[in-house]
């Protein structure tokens, strides 16, 4: 699994950090989301999922690959 | 034939600012979801009102359709605009009260001072703030929790962060949150207004004060000592106009959240019990407040041009009052939305806004309220309330919260910390 964060969207919410903070951060210029890792390991795909629902801002999106344990 | 309900030929008796709004606003946002979630209503020389989640969101993403711009003449203490139903006669907020692509620079200005790292800063403050105030009081075994606590750790950390003397606490924050609350009828609004004009008095001072000394680390020096766009400082106006959205953005809504918060653990001991023993639950539990008490209940936006929001036909120069209270309670978003649940999944809540002008100052909002209730769990976790003679605001238009709140508990003994108040 892989996400990407819209930057015309994200504004900083920061509901991602809360649900998945193995995977996001907000920034320390802007405090948009940011991504700390680039593939998302398998432990922590059920807290993405969590967190691209949780935005209020739609910013975030999910690719999901071969072999990922979630649909 | 009558015109559908919530169109300018049919309003809805509507008034987010009166008491009976205060009292039934649950049952009154559901009727206006569930049937028109954008309505219009005659009061305050006509607004839309919108309910709905979709409505709201698409609205607050939309800045070039729904502007916050406001115009305000200090001569004639008039103006249009801005994001609050009625008119505030005073200057305009800053970013809040402007659209891009002034936004951008605005907000670019100063975004760096609020990010995650920059407010870690401010937690020790916070949490020496949170302890001075109850060691004023844990000898007595008494208090007022607003006045004496959930108020005061606000406003100290928003002044330790314009770089205003702590000293002059009090007198900033008693007129800021009576602003908030007080009728413009009332008797005593004058003096409320004077007491606001004060206030950026002593802002405007103290930046001029801050403009002859090397850069310190606080905004108001900041803004003394640097430049926003292309080589220009900002002027005066537009210092006391940042000054307004921080203070006013900062001080009263995070007592707001932190008081509805602690009654919700009040009311609910065995909640209370979990969080305690569990604090890995507490932001949880903070954005599940947050969508819950929505303490910015709403706020205005100015329509340009001719459009539709969610079915209703909106006019060039309408006014539109965005409910985030209402979006946070949409059935078709939030599951059993009207029940506190520190599990809930997937917590989509806009009490902070939605878009561009989304707050900037959450992650303080975020830490002050972790650091308040850690002193409470600490030191009177068995408080009572004292309902009878506790004040909600009268009309929670714009700000939910409470005028005060007497409490009682345990006494216990003072603890050491830097500040003695
Ligand atoms: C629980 C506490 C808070 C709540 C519920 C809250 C809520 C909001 C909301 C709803 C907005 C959006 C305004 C709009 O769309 O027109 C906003 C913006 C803003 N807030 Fe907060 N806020 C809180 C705490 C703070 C704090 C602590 C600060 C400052 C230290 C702050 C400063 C601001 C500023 C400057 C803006 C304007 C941002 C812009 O226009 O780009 N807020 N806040």
């Amino acid at each position: 699994m892989k996400v990407t964060i819209d930057p015309d969207r994200c504004v900083g919410q920061g509901m991602c950090v809360l649900y998945a903070p193995k995977v996001f951060q907000l920034g320390d210029e802007d405090g948009r989301a940011e991504l700390l890792v680039a593939q998302i390991p398998p432990e922590q795909e059920d807290a993405v999922i969590q967190a691209e629902r949780a935005c209020p801002e739609q910013a975030i999106t999910i690719i999901r690959e071969k072999g990922s344990i979630v649909p | 034939m009558t015109e559908a309900v919530g169109t300018k030929a049919n309003p809805i008796a509507f008034d987010h600012e009166s008491p009976q709004h205060a009292e039934n606003w649950v049952p009154e946002f559901a009727e206006m979801r569930s049937k028109c979630p954008v309505a219009w209503t005659d009061k305050h020389e006509g607004y839309w009102v919108a309910t709905g989640y979709e409505a709201v969101v698409e609205a607050a993403r939309e800045p070039r359709l729904f502007s916050s711009h406001k115009n305000f003449s200090p001569e004639t203490a008039s103006g249009h605009g801005g994001i609050t139903i009625p008119f505030t006669p005073i200057p305009r907020g800053l970013p809040v009260e402007s659209d891009p692509p002034e936004w951008g620079v605005m907000r670019g200005f100063i975004n760096r001072r609020f990010v995650p790292k920059a407010v870690e800063t401010f937690r020790e403050d916070a949490r020496m703030f949170a302890t001075a105030l109850l060691n004023r009081v844990i000898e007595s075994g008494e208090m007022d929790l607003v006045n004496d606590f959930t108020g005061p750790v606000p406003a100290m950390v928003t002044m330790q962060l314009m770089g205003l003397p702590l000293s002059e606490w009090r007198q900033f924050a008693d007129p800021l949150h009576a602003m908030v609350f007080t009728p413009k009828e009332a008797d005593n609004y004058a003096e409320v207004v004077a007491g606001v004009q004060w206030v950026f008095q002593r802002c405007a001072e103290e930046y001029m004060r801050y403009c002859t000394l090397p850069e310190e680390d606080n905004l108001l020096s900041y803004f003394a000592h640097n430049e926003a766009r292309g080589g220009n400082k900002l002027t005066l106006d537009e210092v006391l106009s940042f000054s307004n959205n921080i203070i006013i953005g900062g001080v009263d809504t995070t007592t707001a959240l932190t008081t509805h918060g602690l009654t919700y653990l009040h009311d609910h001991p065995e909640e209370k019990k979990r969080l305690m023993d569990n604090p890995e639950l507490l932001p949880f539990a903070r954005e599940e407040f947050l969508r819950f008490y929505t303490p910015i209940h709403g706020l205005a936006r100015n329509v340009t041009e001719e459009t539709e929001l969610c079915g209703a036909k909106l006019n060039k120069g309408d006014r539109i009052y965005l409910a985030w209270s209402s979006a946070n309670r949409d059935p078709g978003v939030f599951e059993d939305p009207d029940t506190i649940n520190f599990d809930r999944e997937s917590n989509r809540h806009v009490a902070f806004g939605s878009g561009i002008h989304r707050c900037i100052g959450s992650t303080f909002a975020r830490m002050m309220f972790e650091e308040m209730v850690a002193q409470v769990f600490a030191r009177i976790p068995d408080f009572t309330i004292d309902y009878a003679k506790a004040h909600r605001y009268p009309s929670i238009g714009t700000i939910n919260g409470w005028e005060s709140m007497p409490i009682r508990f345990a006494p216990g003994p003072k603890v050491p910390c830097a500040l003695e108040l």
